[in-house]
């Protein structure tokens, strides 16, 4: 006969002001089973937790029920309290009085007798607890870092800097990244490659990380503290052992003309290359669309002038599977597509702004690189259109930020900050030209910020216009801007020679695609989900994966450095143990009602479910049933609900303990 | 006010006369970040038609004529709340000093005569007596501006009350009144004053 204790609470008055607590103690009390049954002002405090424990052992209780907030509140905290009382925490339940009675209830007499129901199904319940013992994974002390921008190189430096190998994945031929494509840094204007190349190179150095460039995640499988992942290394045409870096094959390339897409596209680069000078690592990829040989089957000019022989236009795609414990995804972000409505997407393109049809329209990205002294203009500020020098700037901030009729309705954060530079940026490379911004609001939270704003104003005369414009158009040479200063309330005209849009921050093209190959989630913008706005904003709900950058929503440098190296100390914290506990809340197959239909398999979110062979003492194959991996499995219960034959249950949650807890009404 | 658009160039933005103004003023104008507070408080702007916040805004702009265009100047009263409550230490009523300086100058469409007339009699009458004599003021302010009834029956109350005297007591350092408004007149001369 099982002795429960039951312990309601009264979280100050949030649950005694609309249920008798005391008349539900009274009337549980009676219950068959329970022993024990007492309320208290605050339970989750250290005096009600003690009462908790004293009447453990006083009592001599087997279980317990606690009835106060949802179990996701305080579940934790009095399972580890009965623990120390010496029960196995599994034997303690709670019963959620406050979210699902009091809270929503105003009418005492039916919330008391609601309450009185919700505790009796949960001593119900109890009493068909059975003692779970923790669950012990052994784990991989090696991390995977996919994508190698700067949230990427930070993580992937400080995970190896603690003594642990690193796999760092990225798309391009080149790590770096964002931004190692702007020009200056604000809110201290230091040059962003100046701080940028050293990490480069720290990591390409490092003896613990392992680089992975023009390579792609192709399939993640296993758990934290277990993964097996496969990289689809892309052909790179060149031998990456060979190859010295001299870049005569580049100098050499016949085709010069292809846009880099590293300069936004106005630089032009040759088939064979290096994205950007300072390049990690320093070898070349051949774009095989573009290249003559790929093309016609003839040229291999390259091949011909490399020295050490390292041109292998026979090279194939290769797989790689690599066994990691944890996995950092930094895959950063995109730019708004300004122009047009792009296929398939829910978002709207900014016709009236007329870029793409209009040349000197350009967006903040392609400034950077204007204004960048390794860009295509050496780092003056020309226009697109006829190179000449622009005397008259427009930055337009909030291009598809905060528009929710384009789709998106969040601020992208960095856009007033980079805008303000831009001011400035523009003002010390023309001096007698003149820089406006149209804006909505100027957003500037974060150290030394809104000085840094003030000062493009004050200092570098920026004209800044609150309001919004209408619509550019090209008139002659120049680009008419028509807004309005809200201000003063009148309607502004400017004539442009060059206009400068803002755009909005979107994650990366793909992270939709890499979402569902890790099993983590993400929001309607594709921005990965962290585990918990506020507690937990670098884990995934997917234990063993971590998120850093922008791919889990729009920030700046700083705030992307921080979230990397939380994230590294996350992996840290997994790493700095051989076997990591987990929560037993897990399924169990009933293998002798198993039929092998695996439909249990084909619904399971986190690939938990395995074949099993049951063979007999000869060795006889009898029939192969399902086991569900305790390390893998994540206590959702859908196989559960899916099992024709009864045969899988959810500890915690089986059938049993749902009929009683429906029988108890 | 004209609701016309604003053309704005480098051309168009008369960045000397803001300069001017700040120059006179001691005071930024690109400070102004247009919270509002000035003209929340601002116990004239129902009366203006470009509050002061605006006025900042449009010579933010280098708008200048759409600043004395209007009356909006002459009707501050220079109480000082704008510039003892701006959060961005603006002195705002310097500003307006300066631009009621520079309207003066440039003999402007706004030249608000009854303001100018009792400002000017205001300091005539210091300068004569070394402090205010209020009868003569009032009296002389009505026969200039041709409104000879003007406020007539407010004379005797105020003078039951001992706030209005009959007659005037002059100053007895009077050369030394004279030596202030002579150093004014040569600063303003050189342009060092408002």
């Amino acid at each position: 006969m099982s002795r429960i204790g039951v312990f309601i609470c009264h979280c100050g008055e949030n649950i005694s002001r609309t249920v008798d607590v005391e008349r539900v103690a009274e009337e549980v009390g009676r219950l068959p089973g329970v022993a024990f049954s007492t309320d208290y002002k605050y339970m989750c405090s250290d005096p009600g937790q003690t009462l908790v424990k004293k009447a453990i052992q006083e009592q001599k209780l087997s279980h317990v029920v606690v009835a106060a907030c949802s179990p996701r509140m305080h579940e934790k905290t009095f399972r580890k309290a009965v623990e120390a009382a010496g029960l196995n925490p599994f034997l303690c339940e709670m019963a959620n009085i406050r979210e699902h009675c009091s809270w929503v209830h105003e009418n005492r007499e039916e919330a008391t007798v609601k309450a009185i129901d919700i505790v009796g199904m949960m001593v119900e319940r109890v009493k068909k607890n059975r003692i779970l013992p923790t669950i012990t994974v052994p784990v991989t002390k090696r991390a995977l870092v996919i994508g190698g921008g700067i949230a990427g190189i930070q993580a992937a430096l400080d995970i190896a800097d603690c003594g642990h190998e690193v796999i760092l994945v990225e798309r391009e031929p080149s790590i770096g990244g964002h931004m190692a494509q702007l020009s200056e840094t604000f809110p201290t204007l230091d040059c962003s490659q100046c701080i940028m190349t050293p990490k480069m190179v720290d990591v390409a150095n490092h003896p613990k990380i392992k680089l992975y460039t023009y390579s792609e995640i192709e399939l993640v499988e296993g758990y934290i503290g277990n993964f097996q992942v496969t990289i689809k290394k892309k052909a790179r045409s060149v031998d990456e052992d060979k190859c010295t870096g001299c870049g005569v094959c580049m100098t050499k390339c016949p085709q010069k003309k292809i846009p880099n897409k590293f300069d936004q596209n106005i630089g032009m680069r040759t088939a064979i290359y290096v994205p950007f000078p300072q390049a990690v690592p320093n070898t070349p990829v051949i774009d095989r669309d573009n290249c003559t040989w790929f093309k016609t089957g003839k040229c291999g000019v390259c091949q011909k002038v490399c020295g050490p022989g390292a041109i292998d236009f026979e090279q194939q795609d290769t797989l790689i599977v690599e066994a990691v414990g944890a996995i950092v995804v930094s895959t950063g972000f995109d730019l708004y597509t300004i122009a047009e409505k792009p296929k398939g997407s829910p978002i709207k393109g900014y016709g009236e702004f007329g870029h793409g049809k209009i040349p000197d329209v350009i967006d903040g990205m392609t400034f950077e690189r204007l204004a960048s002294a390794s860009g295509p203009t050496g780092g003056k500020i020309l226009r697109p259109s006829d190179g000449k020098e622009p005397k008259q700037i427009v930055f337009i901030q909030c291009v598809g930020s905060r528009a929710r009729e384009k789709g998106i309705s969040y601020c992208s954060k960095v856009c007033c900050m980079y805008t303000a530079k831009h001011t400035m940026l523009y003002h010390h490379k023309v001096h007698d030209g003149q820089a406006y911004v149209f804006f909505m609001d100027a957003r500037t939270p974060g150290k030394s910020y809104d000085e840094f704003w003030r000062r493009s104003i004050e200092e570098e005369e920026a004209v800044y216009i609150r309001g919004m414009v209408s619509r550019l158009y090209q008139k002659g040479d120049k680009i008419v801007v028509m807004g309005n200063d809200i201000s003063v309330g009148v309607q502004v005209e400017i004539e442009a020679d060059m206009v400068v849009l803002a755009t909005a921050i979107q994650p990366q093209k793909g992270a939709d695609a890499l979402a569902q190959k890790l099993g983590i989630s993400y929001d309607k913008y594709h921005f990965y989900s962290e585990a918990h706005a506020k507690l937990r904003p670098v884990e995934c709900a997917t234990a063993g994966i971590y998120l850093a950058g922008a791919c889990q929503g729009p920030k700046d440098i700083p705030e992307t450095v921080s979230q990397a190296s939380a994230a590294a100390a996350k992996v840290m914290t997994l790493f700095s143990r051989d076997q990591m506990e987990r929560e037993p809340i897990v399924a169990r197959v009933r293998e002798a009602g198993c039929v092998g239909c695996f439909a249990c398999k084909k619904v399971c979110a986190y690939g938990a479910v395995e074949e099993k062979e049951i063979r007999d003492r000869q060795g006889n194959l009898i029939k192969i049933v399902a086991y569900v991996n305790p390390g893998v499995c994540a206590g959702c219960g859908t196989c559960q609900a899916t099992c024709p034959s009864k045969s899988v249950e959810l500890d915690g949650y089986t059938d049993e303990q749902i009929i009683a807890m429906i029988e108890a009404l | 006010m004209t609701k016309k658009k604003m053309i704005i160039s480098q051309e168009t933005m008369d960045v000397d006369f803001v300069r001017k103004v700040e120059a006179l003023a001691g005071t930024s104008v690109r400070s102004c970040f247009q919270c509002g507070k000035c003209s929340a408080g601002c116990p004239m702007a129902t009366f203006m038609e470009h509050p002061p916040n605006r006025i900042m805004r449009l010579l933010q702009l280098g708008q200048w004529q759409r600043v004395l265009a209007g009356r909006s100047i002459w009707y501050c009263v220079s109480c000082e709340t704008c510039t003892t409550r701006c959060p961005n230490t603006v002195d705002l009523a310097s500003i307006m000093d300066a631009l009621r300086k520079l309207s003066w100058d440039s003999d402007g469409a706004s030249k608000e005569s009854y303001v100018q007339l009792a400002n000017k009699l205001f300091l005539q009458n210091i300068r004569t007596y070394g402090r205010q004599y209020e009868m003569r003021l009032a009296a002389v302010f009505n026969v200039k501006s041709g409104q000879f009834l003007k406020d007539l029956m407010l004379g005797p109350k105020l003078i039951a009350k001992g706030k209005l005297k009959v007659f005037h007591s002059k100053n007895k350092n009077m050369s030394e009144i004279e030596k202030i408004f002579t150093r004014i007149e040569e600063m303003r001369k050189k342009g060092v004053a408002l």
